[in-house]
């Protein structure tokens, strides 16, 4: 099955021929958000088709990479989860698994376990808040509003077990910064058996809806030889019909041990892109419940650490359950080199690259975020479809502009 | 896995969708699911371990600077001190071998800086850091955002401990229930 490839050159002299051409009509959406996020959307329509959208990121670009050569390695923990405030533990996840890489260390079992149901809470947060968007952008404020507050019992989990709401800095090298409590297995239980009840009613009043489905089938259809070629990821890439998740593909924490399915779509459109989402929401919680039902006795943090710490540390360790810094986990020196690691958050993969030159703080610190690797939707999805699309198009790839920027 | 079907539409399925949605539109007027909190007459009693406001216990800190060293966001200062000296040796006593040192060095944080990322309670070796869940404060001037080094050595006064509060629940139907609590703080 071969398909001809649709590509749309961006130069200027293509751009400098639409403006003069007559009838085509510039328009900016954004970069004030109104429904643009921190980006600014420009768009040329001749009538009511766009026939060219050129996405203009880098609003909200704050540095991470550069801003983390000046500092510990343990200082770009927040900063990492920053660019990505709605999927916090995939990316501090995946610094972090590169850096353990770098040191050539491997957390216990117990800590991974722990890493995985976090994540997965991360991504079903992270799907519901992309549903969410979906639907604010399709006009619906109820499914808004439902979504951001049905993320509420899961921010709520994850308060009870780190303290914060939304920027945990749960993983730090070695396993977490803190052991779950004694009645967590209960309480996901309680938010999952809640989710599961309400996605039924999701389905009543949004995703089997008529009006989504007449306004979102074979719109933004990508099909999966496009999708590959242009190198997006994530549910978008498995929407087009991809079986590709990095959870199977590269296993990492411990995924290896959890029996799941990637859920993928023949269509590519953004009717299945919305499906996608409430599918893995559906794989998440299967693997929550694994992990909770398996989850090994045993330490949270590296074994070493927990050697080097005073007899004032061990005893909040055992007691309550919280790790306690060592200076040698304050002042990490890798050995000289460099490592690669990738994991799925919940918008795709994410890729980290670290580069030690034996000092206190990283020679140099890459981060590929997903929303970024998305941006071909604009440019070669939105062209040809009507401009009232475009925030279908936009709602359904989960864009987020601070992740892109980074 | 093998791709799974997209359900398609068909015209009995059109009509069904319909009102389906407005039947669960209409469940949800009649018994609404509310989260929100009317906040400040309600305010949510945050668990012990909620990342807020914290202060510095003089007599357990060592000066040490680990908390200073690992502050993402540079926020903590150490600030230097004098050190009250101790009154003068009564005549016949043996004077101290050696001096204690004139100064002494104290961390105070910058709450505007702060992340509450809790690395520098966390990395204290003597726990001189006392945590407490007060989160919620806002100041009229930057300037304020800095305590000095005798305000950092008491905890803020929360400004919602005179409203009602409430405790969430993971509620099976309702996703968060608010409990009410009892006593007042």
């Amino acid at each position: 099955m071969t398909q001809e490839i649709k590509t749309v050159p961006f130069t200027y002299e293509v751009l400098s021929q639409l403006e003069m051409k007559e009838g085509i009509l510039e328009l900016q959406i954004g970069p004030a958000h109104a429904g643009s996020g921190h980006m600014r959307v420009l768009a040329w329509v001749e009538g009511d088709t766009v026939v060219k959208v050129d996405p203009d990121v880098g609003f909200v670009h704050r540095g991470v990479e550069k801003l983390s050569e000046d500092r510990l390695y343990i200082k770009a923990i927040p900063m990492v989860e920053r660019p990505s405030l709605v999927d916090t533990v995939n990316a501090n996840l995946g610094y972090v698994i590169a850096l353990e890489r770098l040191l050539g260390l491997e957390p216990p079992p117990r800590a991974q376990y722990i890493r995985v149901i976090t994540a997965e809470i991360s991504r079903i947060m992270s799907h519901l808040y992309g549903i969410a968007i979906y639907g604010i952008f399709m006009g619906s404020s109820t499914v808004f509003m439902w979504a951001v507050a049905d993320r509420e019992p899961f921010i709520d989990l994850l308060q009870e077990l780190t303290g914060a709401r939304v920027t945990y800095s749960h993983i730090i090298p070695g396993g977490v910064r803190w052991d779950l409590p004694k009645d967590f297995a209960d309480k996901v239980e309680v938010a999952l058996r809640y989710l599961e009840n309400r996605m039924k009613d999701y389905e009543k009043v949004w995703i089997n809806n008529p009006v989504v489905m007449a306004r979102s089938m074979g719109v933004g259809k990508l099909s999966a030889q496009d999708a590959t070629r242009l190198g997006v990821v994530g549910p978008n890439l498995r929407a087009s019909g991809v079986e590709y998740d990095v959870r199977k593909n590269d296993p990492y924490a411990a995924y290896a041990d959890f029996d799941f399915e990637i859920p993928t779509f023949k269509e590519g459109d953004s009717y299945s892109r919305l499906l996608i989402r409430v599918e893995e929401i559906k794989q998440s919680m299967s693997i929550i419940r694994q992990a909770l039902k398996r989850l090994p006795e045993g330490k949270v943090i590296y074994e070493d650490y927990y050697k080097r710490m005073s007899p004032l540390m061990k005893e909040i360790y055992d007691k309550t359950g919280r790790v306690k810094f060592t200076l040698m986990l304050t002042s990490l020196s890798p050995p000289k080199g460099e490592a690669i690691s990738r994991v799925e958050g919940g918008r795709g993969e994410m890729f980290y690259y670290l580069v030690s030159d034996g000092g206190k703080n990283p020679y140099r610190f890459r981060l590929v975020t997903p929303s970024f690797r998305n941006l071909p939707y604009f440019t070669h999805v939105m062209p040809g479809h009507k401009l009232a699309d475009i925030p279908v198009i936009y709602g359904s790839i989960d864009y987020f502009p601070p992740e892109a920027d980074r | 896995m093998s791709d799974q079907k997209t359900p398609r539409k068909s015209a009995f399925g059109e009509v069904k969708g319909h009102i389906d949605a407005l039947a669960t539109g209409f469940k949800y007027f009649v018994d609404p699911h509310r989260m929100t909190l009317d906040y400040p007459a309600e305010a949510m009693e945050l668990p012990k371990n909620y990342r807020g406001f914290f202060r510095l216990v003089d007599e357990k800190c060592i000066g040490c600077s680990l908390c200073e060293i690992v502050c993402p966001s540079n926020a903590i200062v150490m600030m230097q001190l004098p050190v009250a000296q101790s009154p003068a040796p009564q005549a016949g006593a043996q004077a101290p071998a050696r001096p204690g040192p004139k100064v002494k060095k104290r961390p105070v944080v910058d709450w505007g800086m702060c992340i509450f990322c809790y690395f520098c309670v966390d990395v204290c070796p003597t726990e001189a850091f006392e945590p407490s869940s007060i989160h919620d404060l806002s100041y009229f001037e930057e300037s304020e955002y800095r305590p000095t080094f005798e305000g950092f050595l008491k905890l803020p006064e929360s400004p919602s401990k005179n409203s009602k509060k409430v405790v969430a629940k993971l509620d099976e139907k309702n996703g968060i229930k608010y409990e009410e609590k009892g006593d007042k703080e």
